[in-house]
């Protein structure tokens, strides 16, 4: 508000101007008295000094003012270019690289196990599809070659592990049963190639009797549920017979050699897989899950579960139990042979 | 004359009456203390307490240093502010 603006007249305004100062002034006073007051205690209560100290200390923690440099004389991006030697690889990583580096190299990240699995699979499959095709070179007469389809599968799985649409294909994939076996039997052998292939039919009986077995397409990892023989046969079993059991199982490993001869294990699996689509759909196989594996595959056969050389010895046992569930063990026998009349 | 300081009188009471002279001595203390006026007048009074002796000083003597240096070291967009805010209020309640 400007003096032009007042209502008073002239001489007024000066008188007014100066009881303006005046009040200033005294405000101003007002001011220097308070410091005075706070600054008199202070030296009486001997506080006042407190915070010098001796020359040197007083040099030391000068406030900074130079370009480039904080207040405390410090750096701001010292560390950026500076590299760190990594105590498990030896090697010099960045700085600002470093924690990620560590995450991969010592395995404790989240992703590095993932990374560290899917490699460990591509590396499996892509040295398993060469020796394949090198030792049998009937295989590359065949119009229909498990190796290259093996191949072409991976390529297309390796695609785009991670996005939205992949999973959610495969999920619904997963939850349907006859239809979609024979499409994903491929795959299936395909994941359990990484284990099942590399153990012997012992130890892949032991593993199977103990746990579930099955492989996620997800995750490749095995599933370590307990395996249903085990606890079910115990509690839910009301026709479960020794005898019977026995004869199922010397017909299936009577099956098995046939099986393992002539071609390799891995186009046994997928033709037996291929056929046993065929067969009516049971709601056993809910049970079980469908993600992959020649157990989970297996019962789709109902009985006549071969999925080829390693697995079919440890599969039968899993398809004894299941197939005295369904009351049907005289089914078993027919559609073994009918299995084998589509082999031939 | 008398009808001046009747007026000064009366100008003075509405300040404290509307609690504007509170306002007003807050806002110098916020101000000078921002500018840093304080610190200054502090480092002032050290080494006047250091001339006298820490003992021996009194407030007056503090005073009496003290004033004259405070009231010239005030910057002038402090001193701006406040005669205006001043001068607003008399604008408004004068008579």
């Amino acid at each position: 508000m400007k003096m032009e603006d007042m209502p008073l007249s002239g001489p007024d305004n000066t008188k007014l101007e100066a009881l303006v100062h005046d009040i200033y002034s005294e405000l101003v006073e007002d001011a220097c008295l308070g410091l005075c007051f706070e600054v008199h205690r202070a030296v009486k209560q001997g506080y006042f000094f407190l915070d010098e100290t001796d020359q040197e200390s007083m040099k030391e923690f000068e406030i900074v003012d130079q370009p480039g440099v904080d207040i405390f004389g410090q750096v701001y991006n010292q560390w950026k270019n500076k590299e760190c030697e990594c105590p498990n690889c030896k090697r010099l990583i960045a700085a600002s690289r470093f924690a990620p580096h560590l995450e991969k190299c010592l395995g404790m990240g989240r992703n590095s196990s993932r990374i560290a699995n899917r490699r460990l699979a591509s590396n499996n499959n892509m040295s398993k599809s060469e020796s394949d095709q090198e030792d049998n070179d009937d295989l590359n007469d065949n119009d229909w070659s498990y190796g290259a389809e093996k191949k072409a599968k991976k390529r297309k799985s390796d695609k785009n592990q991670n996005s939205p649409r992949r999973s959610k294909s495969l999920k619904h994939k997963n939850g349907e049963l006859g239809s979609s076996i024979s499409s994903e039997s491929y795959k299936y052998n395909y994941n359990t190639g990484i284990s099942y292939e590399t153990l012997g039919p012992d130890e892949v009986r032991s593993l199977l009797t103990t746990q579930c077995g099955v492989i996620s397409e997800h995750t490749k990892k095995m599933c370590n549920r307990p395996s249903l023989t085990d606890a079910d046969a115990v509690v839910e079993n009301d026709s479960f017979d020794i005898p019977d059991g026995q004869m199922l199982m010397s017909r299936l490993q009577w099956e098995d050699s046939p099986d393992i001869s002539p071609t390799d294990s891995a186009s046994s699996k997928a033709s037996t897989n291929h056929s046993e689509s065929r067969k009516p759909k049971k709601k056993k196989r809910t049970s079980l899950g469908l993600n992959s594996g020649g157990s989970g595959s297996s019962v789709g056969g109902g009985g006549g579960g071969l999925t080829g050389g390693s697995s079919s010895s440890s599969s039968s046992q899993s398809n004894i139990s299941l197939s005295t569930k369904k009351k049907r063990p005289k089914l078993s026998a027919p559609s073994i042979t009918s299995i084998y009349d589509d082999l031939n | 004359m008398s009808r001046e300081s009747r007026m000064r009188a009366t100008i003075n009471q509405r300040l404290t009456e509307k609690g504007e002279r509170e306002r007003l001595k807050e806002l110098l203390r916020v101000k000078l203390t921002e500018c840093g006026w304080k610190d200054q007048m502090k480092a002032h009074c050290k080494e006047v307490i250091k001339d006298k002796g820490l003992e021996h000083i009194t407030v007056e003597d503090l005073v009496v240093e003290i004033t004259p240096k405070g009231r010239a070291l005030v910057p002038d967009s402090v001193k701006k502010e406040l005669l205006q805010r001043i001068r607003a209020f008399l604008a408004q309640h004068a008579t």
